[in-house]
């Protein structure tokens, strides 16, 4: 890569990384809705939408810049409390979210299409237009805390917003003094930190080099405390520091703003700046008036915590809640809480890996597996010369037997290292969709409460970023065409808002995936009415067709139930593309429904495509890998056994069910070779079962599997290709086609 | 002797911008940090000729950083620089009360930075 | 320049040398020749400075002589084993593994109308690859793509005043990857855009 290529790559990395760290942010503000917001929170939003503006500037890309400008003046006016947070200004910044998304991609094409200028240009204008007239006039209460002019010139604007929010509200104030060692200093701090961050707010973290001399370096922390001081001095025991109250004079005139809470009162109207608090807090009613304060924040945001009960779903609602709520289940404990807190530490301990390194690294293993295997063959080999060998050269094959085994393992923990380096949790690409849902729904004008779990389930990264688009086309269905609008709920006797979910769990090798609604449904009978208007199935086949097979021609090509062309579906977009992206991942869905009841979409995936188990089989002289995971059993049949059932080839299974077969020679148009056995490879994946019929096994194998890349990818039956090594090269079967195709030959045939 | 500039920038792709302009000059050696508080750490164990800080970062904010500089007397006559994005006048001004000698606003060329250091540091 | 400017300019142009290093795909390979042949073009000549010759690969299909430009060649490679892909389009010969990514590689005589029919080269049934076959390797839009040549003849240095780019009954009909013809003394060269001969 040049230089200017390398330079880009690093812009995009870091920026992608920002981006999605600020839609986690807005994802939580948005659970906060209607309460007040977290302003650690806010300023971290702020930062994000800073530090893009700054990248994006630095790297020439004005578009990303120009809106990161705009936004992060909305965002300081919210953090400095000059414009408070509603609906509208929430669903502008998620909306600036979707546009940095969109810009982010064409720039790492280096493109900068006019539509997108005109979206730009448009959002930017409308984040301008958010109200901005500031409350002025008022005496600034920062001026009444006693506090060094010195100290004072040292706090950022933001910081000097939030001492006075503090002020203004009567929370107790103190300066936080502690002394250490320069060499370890910020575990120290890091310490205090994570102590005091539950009592209240560190405004600010002033160094100083006053005592200490060349190694020491002492810290004062102005804090806003929401306990009392005793409870402070207790919490605080152990550690170097020493508080001193900051002292705020009375308001003149004009009533606090916040009603009830009284201004602490001055004890003494000395010209001291500090008063030594050891003894007891000189401001016992501002700090009781805080702790109030502070309840009745954390009451609200407890109301917030119990949304992520399901529960909650069936409450009665009102009209004044928001269209949307996005709910999160987790399987281990209460939802990510507001601030979810990182310290610096955990942050620099990650790194940023391209996948294509891990693919890299990955090949090498395949290729080391293949090293393996012939070292195993001939410690095989020299083992079975017992007889003619002499005893040293058989101890020579224990030994190489012995260390190859020792290989083995290591090579298993290293493949699977390297897997789990490329896991990461399917909630990834669910905070995206909780987004994309809030702004369905509202132009939709539905009601929805989009409910999450599972999202800790790790996929590999290239699965996961395959994922978004047909869950995104699906959860668009679903909200499109299964949900109802709110009066049509209430007159069925539903209730109004509806539910959409998305789960995902881990069972072994697979994750399932499953997008359900308590919508409307899908009409079968409608379904088979226009698979037979589209031509897509004849009469005799539609009578011989079970429920669960009628819901399943929705994923044919050219079918549509839609009756009015949505700005949502009118994408000529259909679900048979979600069926082939999910089929490019070796996974397989299924749609199951019920009238009036709702719509669930399953989606079985494999955990990871970079290497798996396979099995090497042999047809007409050509060698195939099946996927392990997909095979259920290996039969070897005479040709006696084979029946024939309406001109379609099938097995009786120890008498209790009939396997559809497919030749593999023939489906492929090999040469057929006649033999007396043939092996019988039974494939399933969910419900359906397929006996694949080739000539011999040549045994299992760890393979990394190739996509055939883009040139390749419309041929039928094939995932992949892998090296066996020896220069062979070795097709991957793709069962979920196969079997598809199995069922459509079914149709065909019936 | 070499030159030794501390670059404290939070943001990696602005932190490598910048240390890539001024290590262009020849006869400077570069030490750059994420963090406040890792600087705090360099400070002592080096005797720096230039600093030049971000405002807003994560542990302690460059204008904390400033006024920690200029009220130390082992490193009160460093001069420092302030790197800063357009809107955050009022924070900008607060460094330069404090202290700082001169100010960047993002984005700026490599070829201003190269001059300020190079004025900065009497070099020709 | 004969072909889509557009496409061209996004391609790396790799220098000579590691052009021929590629030829020592396998050990066995005795490539001297083609080093000659390079070092003979660069000695006889003597470019102009405002017209720069390029340097264009030439090849062998079914007995007549073709060129492409050298910068849209990636590497050449001897014929490895190729594993042929049920189902695929007709003119895909066959897949190899190269370097850990998966190189489908095509027939371009039927589109050239040189043959009626890909020959078969893949698979257990295909007879042994000649000799002097070579698969030419080059970056598509859709990926890497691998083209078999007869035989690689040698690198050629054409002078813009040395092509024509408009042959009637050559250039253009159903023959629409020919671009045009080079000439180098009495020697002609058919000049292909490889990426319509691919499509």
């Amino acid at each position: 890569m040049n230089q200017a290529g390398k330079a880009l790559a690093e812009f995009v990395a870091e920026s992608t990384e920002i981006v999605d760290v600020l839609g986690k942010e807005l994802l939580v503000l948005d659970q906060q809705r209607g309460q007040e917001p977290d302003p650690d929170l806010l300023n971290g939003i702020f930062r994000s939408a800073h530090s893009l503006k700054g990248l994006a500037a630095l790297f020439g890309q004005e578009g990303i810049a120009t809106l990161a400008h705009h936004a992060e003046d909305l965002l300081d006016r919210l953090r400095l409390g000059k414009l408070s947070l509603d609906d509208g200004v929430l669903d502008m910044l998620i909306e600036s979210l979707d546009v940095f998304q969109g810009m982010l991609a064409q720039a790492a094409r280096e493109e900068f299409s006019p539509s997108m200028a005109m979206r730009l240009k448009e959002l930017v204008a409308r984040l301008d237009g958010v109200g901005s007239a500031e409350a002025a006039g008022e005496e600034d209460p920062l001026d009444r805390l006693d506090l060094e002019p010195q100290v004072r010139a040292v706090f950022t604007e933001y910081e000097e917003h939030r001492l006075r929010e503090n002020v203004r509200r009567g929370v107790a104030l103190w300066r936080i003094r502690a002394p250490f060692d320069l060499s370890d200093f910020d575990t120290g701090l890091t310490e205090l930190n994570v102590r005091l961050k539950p009592l209240g707010e560190v405004v600010s973290t002033l160094p100083s080099s006053e005592p200490g001399g060349a190694t020491g370096i002492a810290f004062d922390l102005i804090f806003g405390a929401k306990v009392s001081a005793e409870e402070l001095e207790a919490k605080l025991q152990g550690t170097p520091a020493q508080i001193f109250a900051l002292k705020v004079r009375p308001a003149t005139g004009a009533a606090e703003p916040m009603g009830s809470v009284a201004p602490p009162p001055a004890k003494k109207g000395g010209a001291r700046e500090e008063e030594a608090s050891r003894t007891r807090a000189s401001t016992a009613d501002g700090q009781e008036s805080g702790s109030r304060m502070e309840q009745a924040l954390e009451d609200s945001r407890a109301e917030g915590g119990s949304m992520s009960d399901s529960s909650v779903v069936s409450s009665p609602h009102t009209l004044s809640e928001p269209p949307v709520r996005t709910l999160m289940l987790s399987e281990d404990g209460p939802p990510r809480g507001p601030r979810t807190e990182e310290s610096l530490r955990s942050l620099t301990q990650t790194v940023r890996v391209d996948i294509g390194r891990l693919d890299a690294l990955m090949n090498t293993v395949g290729e080391l597996l293949l090293i393996k295997a012939n070292l195993q063959r001939m410690a095989e080999a020299a083992r079975q010369q017992q007889e003619v060998a002499t005893a040293a050269s058989r101890q020579y094959g224990q030994e190489l037997a012995r260390e190859t085994r020792q290989l083995e393992r290591k090579l298993d923990a290293l493949q699977q290292g390297l897997l789990e380096a490329r896991m990461v949790p399917v909630g990834q690409v669910f905070d995206k969709l909780a987004r994309l849902v809030r702004r369905i729904a509202r132009e939709e004008g539905k009601e929805i409460d989009f409910i999450i779990s599972g999202g800790e389930v790790e996929l590999d990264k290239l699965i996961v970023e395959e994922l978004s688009d047909p869950l995104m086309h699906i959860i668009r269905n679903a909200i499109d065409h299964g949900v109802e609008s709110p009066e049509t709920r209430l007159a069925n006797g539903k209730s109004r808002r509806a539910r959409v979910s998305l789960r995902a769990e881990q069972k072994g090798n697979h994750v399932f995936i499953e997008v359900s609604d308590d919508g409307a449904g899908i009409d079968e009978l409608l379904v088979r009415e226009m698979a037979l208007k589209r031509g897509l199935i004849t009469e005799v086949q539609a009578r011989e067709m079970n429920r669960r097979e009628l819901l399943n021609l929705i994923f044919l090509p050219g079918f549509s139930t839609a009756r009015k062309v949505s700005t949502l579906s009118g994408r000529g977009v259909g679900l048979d593309v979600v069926k082939n992206n999910i089929g490019n991942l070796s996974g397989i869905i299924d749609v199951w429904s019920e009238r009036g009841q709702g719509t669930s979409f399953h989606l079985t995936l494999p955990v990871t495509l970079a290497i798996i188990r396979a099995l090497l089989v042999g047809v007409s002289g050509r060698t195939y890998a099946v996927p392990l995971n997909s095979v259920l059993e290996i039969l070897s049949v005479t040709p006696g056994d084979i029946r024939t059932v309406e001109r379609r080839e099938v097995l009786d299974v120890r008498g209790e069910h009939t396997l559809p077969l497919v030749r593999m020679a023939r489906l492929f148009g090999h040469p057929e070779r006649n033999s007396g056995r043939h092996f019988v490879v039974v494939a399933g994946l969910a419900q359906e079962r397929l006996g694949i019929v080739v000539d011999e096994l040549q045994g299992q194998q760890d393979i990394v599997v190739n996509s055939l890349g883009g040139r390749l990818q419309g041929v039928r039956g094939i995932s992949g290709a892998t090296d066996l090594g020896n220069r062979r090269t070795v097709l991957v079967l793709d069962v979920g086609a196969l079997l598809e195709e199995a069922g459509s030959l079914d149709r065909r045939r019936a | 002797m070499k030159f030794k500039v501390l670059i404290v920038e939070d943001s990696k792709a602005s932190r490598e911008f910048i240390s890539a302009a001024v290590e262009s000059i020849s006869g400077l050696e570069v030490i750059s940090t994420s963090s406040g508080f890792e600087a705090l750490k360099l400070l002592p164990r080096h005797r720096f000729d230039l600093i030049i800080t971000d405002i807003n970062m994560p542990d302690i904010n460059g204008l904390e950083l400033i006024s920690f500089v200029k009220q130390s007397p082992h490193y009160r006559d460093t001069p420092l620089f302030i790197v800063t994005t357009e809107g955050r006048e009022k924070d900008r001004d607060r460094g330069l009360a404090l202290g700082a000698a001169e100010y960047l606003v993002k984005p700026f060329s490599p070829a201003s930075l190269e001059g300020l250091v190079r004025r900065y540091l009497k070099l020709a | 320049m004969p072909s889509a400017p557009g496409l061209l300019s996004l391609l790396t142009v790799p220098a000579l040398s590691v052009l021929l290093d590629t030829f020592f795909y396998r050990p066995d390979e005795d490539i001297g020749f083609l080093e000659e042949l390079v070092a003979g073009t660069d000695a006889t000549s003597s470019p102009l400075p405002e017209e720069s010759p390029e340097e264009y690969l030439a090849f062998r299909l079914e007995g007549e002589f073709y060129a492409v430009p050298i910068h849209g060649v990636r590497e050449i490679v001897k014929v490895p084993p190729l594993t042929e892909v049920p189902r695929a389009a007709p003119n895909l010969l066959g897949v190899v593994y190269l370097r850990g990514e998966v190189l489908p590689v095509y027939d371009i005589k039927v589109k050239l109308r040189l043959t009626d029919k890909a020959s078969l080269v893949a698979g257990p049934d295909a007879p042994e690859p000649p000799r002097s076959a070579r698969i030419i390797v080059v970056q598509t839009a859709d990926g890497l793509a691998g083209i078999w040549v007869d035989s690689v003849s040698e690198v050629v240095r054409l002078r813009p005043s040395m092509l024509e780019l408009d042959v009637p009954g050559v250039v253009g009909g159903e023959r629409d990857c020919v671009v045009g013809l080079g000439r180098r003394n009495k020697q002609l060269f058919i000049l292909l855009d490889i990426w319509q001969a691919l499509a």
